[in-house]
């Protein structure tokens, strides 16, 4: 070709700044009052999605239990399971309908990202457990990892709803130090523990803990948004 | 010391042997049936006592948190009934292991039962919906049943705690052996039914759940009467509509029946062409032979059927013999019958004989004519009464094609005419004198005439052998036409110029009755003619004067 050299430079250049652009840019376009192209959500459609989330997730812990209860343990006596621990016991979670209610929205919001945070690893070493092992058949294991994953999209959306919180005033910034997962995973104070705990009781607690997620967002929701469905 | 020892045991023994007479011991062991939680909130245990060994007893419900230390016995006994433990919101948590043991104790013991663990979570029945309603609604395609309803009161559905779904179901009181029919409502506290039976009672119950938790109880029945209706508006337009379509029905038909009436009526026939006496079935049938024989049998040449344009004959007649015929009025149409007989030609010249017949004896005729003075007519006399007397013609093959007969005679008519036109006409009466036998039939028909008088007659096809009669002109009173002396070839004629005696040539003609005869001067049949004046016939048809200085 006969162009000359500095516009095969300037070509180049203008190549670089967009793949860098890319590159650095966030994930996903900020969608902000209706842009075209992008479909605004309102806040309570985000709490519909990620309240329907939770009640999958839930669901799918109950069966992996019902099933691990039924197959795996038919023999094992119940008494003691009084001392059962989960890991996630030190997060402190309101034990009722009032308690959750007294609770102010950033403090409920918080412990919900905290108890899915929590959850990420534990589900994440579970599944590779069963893999190795012949106990649970495929179908289990598939669900297994579906509950991982599904955790983890929990948790990014839960963060998504308090942006928007945050964006619309309704709750105050002190959550922002909650996004950083040093701060949130108990992992590393409790890694002992969540590995010495049995799969049973991995599967107990998280039950119990995708049962207070679904609960916690419902209450917020209708607090916060109480329009419809509440 | 022993025996303080081994006295008291004794006394024991005999205390629990006396007891056991008496009938009463510790109570039985207690067992706890289930704790409950209609809302999530609070929750109820009940056991069953056991037996109480015949003391009274009573019964303690203890508790352990999962994450408290510490028994604690049950806060209300009263509150849900006998043997239960009613726990309220301030003492329920949720997601906390419960550990629940009851202990019966009577005067003589107690006795524990065993422990349930409890997870409010999971013990949650909800009680069955309130305020059923159902009413029948009537619209205009149909009445349906509208059933509405109210969640448990205790439920807190507002504050997003509980999300209870519903269930309905529906059966019909009159069907003995009827399923009930469920429906799924969700989250809605109403539903619509359709497809109602009138004048049946439908039963209807709900219940409802709560998150994943237990079906809680059917609620009491709803009785509901769906009343008989009767649609006025739309029956009289189904009588109308199927009147209508009935008779609809019954003109189609009718129309199917009668279809080719009514193809005549909507689209008349166009009439096709019809060309008299052709016969288009044998056109159809395609045989040439028969087409050109009905084509040509049938009326080519047009022939005259009716019976005014029949043409007259025209006679030659004796002077003598014909006149008083004629003054009695008699025309010769009368004494002929046209339809029947074909005519010969008639040539009547001095009494002479002239042969009359077909074609073959009519050509036998005019050659005889040619060496002769007159013309010569012969036909089969026979007393025959004249109304046929010339049966014996039609005697005459018929079989020959007309064609060939037309061709042959035509030359001889057009000669015929010519000779019409140059000589007297006066009708002569044929007579024919012999008999009648018909066994003396043959071809040859012979007239004799009565006298010769040189008229000519000039005939003509008719339709059976093609010849016809010209149509004369009865002039009796012009005298001064010529007569033939000769015909000298086919196509001249002599005429002669002086009248000669007609009684020579009646002489001759008659024979035996020449009375007269002898009377005139005697003729000679080869006397010939002085002057000679003829006619000519060319080759067109005219003719044209000629004269013969030679005699013959």
């Amino acid at each position: 070709l006969s162009l000359s050299l500095p516009v095969w430079a300037l070509l180049l250049v203008l190549v670089c700044v967009e793949l860098r652009g890319s590159g650095m840019a966030s994930a996903a376009p900020i969608c902000v009052h209706g842009q075209a192209g992008c479909h605004f959500l309102s806040l309570a459609d985000l709490f519909d999605r990620v309240i329907q989330h939770s009640a999958r997730m839930h669901s799918i812990s109950s069966d992996l239990h019902s099933e691990f209860e039924q197959y795996v343990l038919p023999s094992r006596n119940h008494i003691g399971r009084i001392n059962r621990h989960c890991h996630t016991s030190t997060i402190l979670t309101p034990n009722g309908k009032e308690n959750a209610q007294r609770l102010a929205r950033e403090e409920l919001t918080e412990v919900i990202l905290k108890l899915l945070v929590a959850w990420k690893d534990p589900l994440w070493q579970f599944h590779q457990n069963m893999v190795h092992q012949d106990d649970f058949n495929n179908f289990s294991s598939n669900k297994a990892l579906e509950m991982s994953y599904m955790v983890h999209e929990l948790r990014k959306g839960v963060e998504k709803v308090a942006d928007r919180m945050q964006h619309l005033g309704m709750i105050s910034n002190s959550l922002s130090g909650l996004s950083s997962p040093e701060t949130l995973d108990p992992s590393s104070d409790t890694s002992g523990e969540s590995q010495a705990m049995s799969d049973h009781d991995l599967l107990y607690c998280f039950r119990r803990d995708s049962n207070k997620v679904q609960n916690y967002l419902k209450i917020l929701k209708c607090r916060i948004v109480p329009e419809n469905g509440c | 010391m022993w025996g303080e020892v081994g006295g008291a045991l004794v006394l024991l023994l005999l205390l629990s042997e006396v007891l056991d007479c008496i009938g009463i011991s510790p109570p039985g062991k207690p067992v706890l049936i289930n704790c409950r939680s209609p809302e999530k909130e609070t929750f109820t245990c009940r056991w069953d006592p056991g037996f109480d060994g015949g003391l009274p007893t009573t019964h303690h419900l203890y508790y352990q948190k999962e994450d408290s230390d510490g028994m604690y016995e049950c806060p209300d006994y009263q509150a849900a009934g006998s043997n239960s433990c009613f726990f309220n919101k301030s003492h329920t948590s949720i997601w906390v292991n419960y550990n629940i043991t009851v202990v019966a104790i009577n005067s003589l013991g107690s006795t524990v039962s065993d422990p349930l663990e409890v997870d409010v979570m999971y013990i949650v029945q909800p009680n069955a919906p309130e305020n059923v309603t159902v009413s029948v609604v009537e619209t205009e395609e149909s009445p349906h049943l509208l059933v509405k309803w109210e969640p448990p009161h205790e439920a807190d559905t507002r504050s997003g705690w509980i999300t209870l779904t519903y269930q309905l179901r529906v059966k019909r009181q009159n069907k003995k052996e009827g399923e009930w029919e469920e429906y799924a409502s969700g989250k809605q506290t109403q539903l619509i039914i359709y497809s109602l039976h009138p004048g049946d009672v439908y039963m209807v119950q709900l219940r409802c759940k709560l998150d994943h938790s237990l079906w809680s109880e059917w609620s009491t029945t709803t009785h509901t009467e769906v009343p008989d209706y009767i649609l006025k508006e739309r029956s009289i337009w189904i009588v109308i509509t199927v009147f209508s379509a009935f008779i609809l029905l019954l003109v189609t038909f009718t129309l199917a029946m009668k279809r080719k009436y009514v193809k005549h009526c909507l689209l008349p026939p166009v009439p096709g062409p019809k060309i008299s006496g052709l016969d288009t079935q044998l056109l159809k049938s395609g045989r040439s032979e028969d087409i050109l024989s009905s084509l040509i049998n049938q009326g080519f040449p047009p022939t005259i059927a009716t019976k005014d344009q029949q043409v007259d004959y025209l006679l030659v007649f004796d002077s003598e013999q014909v006149t008083p015929d004629l003054q009695n009025g008699q025309t010769r149409t009368k004494n002929i019958d046209h339809g029947r007989y074909d005519h010969s030609l008639l040539m009547e010249a001095n009494n002479k004989e002239v042969k009359v017949g077909g074609r073959e004896t009519v050509e036998q005729g005019y050659s005889e004519g040619l060496e002769s003075t007159f013309w010569k007519t012969k036909s089969l006399s026979h007393p025959c009464p004249q109304k046929k007397p010339f049966n014996n013609v039609t005697e005459m093959p018929k079989q020959a094609p007309v064609s060939s007969k037309y061709r042959s005679l035509s030359h001889h008519k057009d000669l015929l005419d010519s000779l019409a036109r140059h000589l007297d006409y006066r009708e002569t009466v044929v007579k024919s004198q012999s008999n009648c036998d018909d066994k003396h039939l043959s071809s040859q028909n012979i007239v004799t005439p009565l006298k010769a008088i040189g008229y000519v007659e000039v005939q003509r096809w008719k339709k059976s052998i093609g010849l016809q009669v010209l149509v004369p002109k009865m002039d009796k009173s012009q005298e001064d036409y010529s007569t033939v002396s000769v015909v000298e070839n086919e196509n001249v004629v002599l005429l002669k110029r002086e009248t000669v005696p007609l009684n020579c040539t009646s002489c001759k003609l008659r024979g035996n009755q020449s009375e007269k005869c002898l009377q005139q001067k005697p003729c000679k049949p080869h006397m010939t003619v002085p002057a000679k004046e003829g006619v000519y016939i060319g080759s067109n048809g005219y003719v044209e004067p000629v004269t013969i200085s030679h005699t013959l």
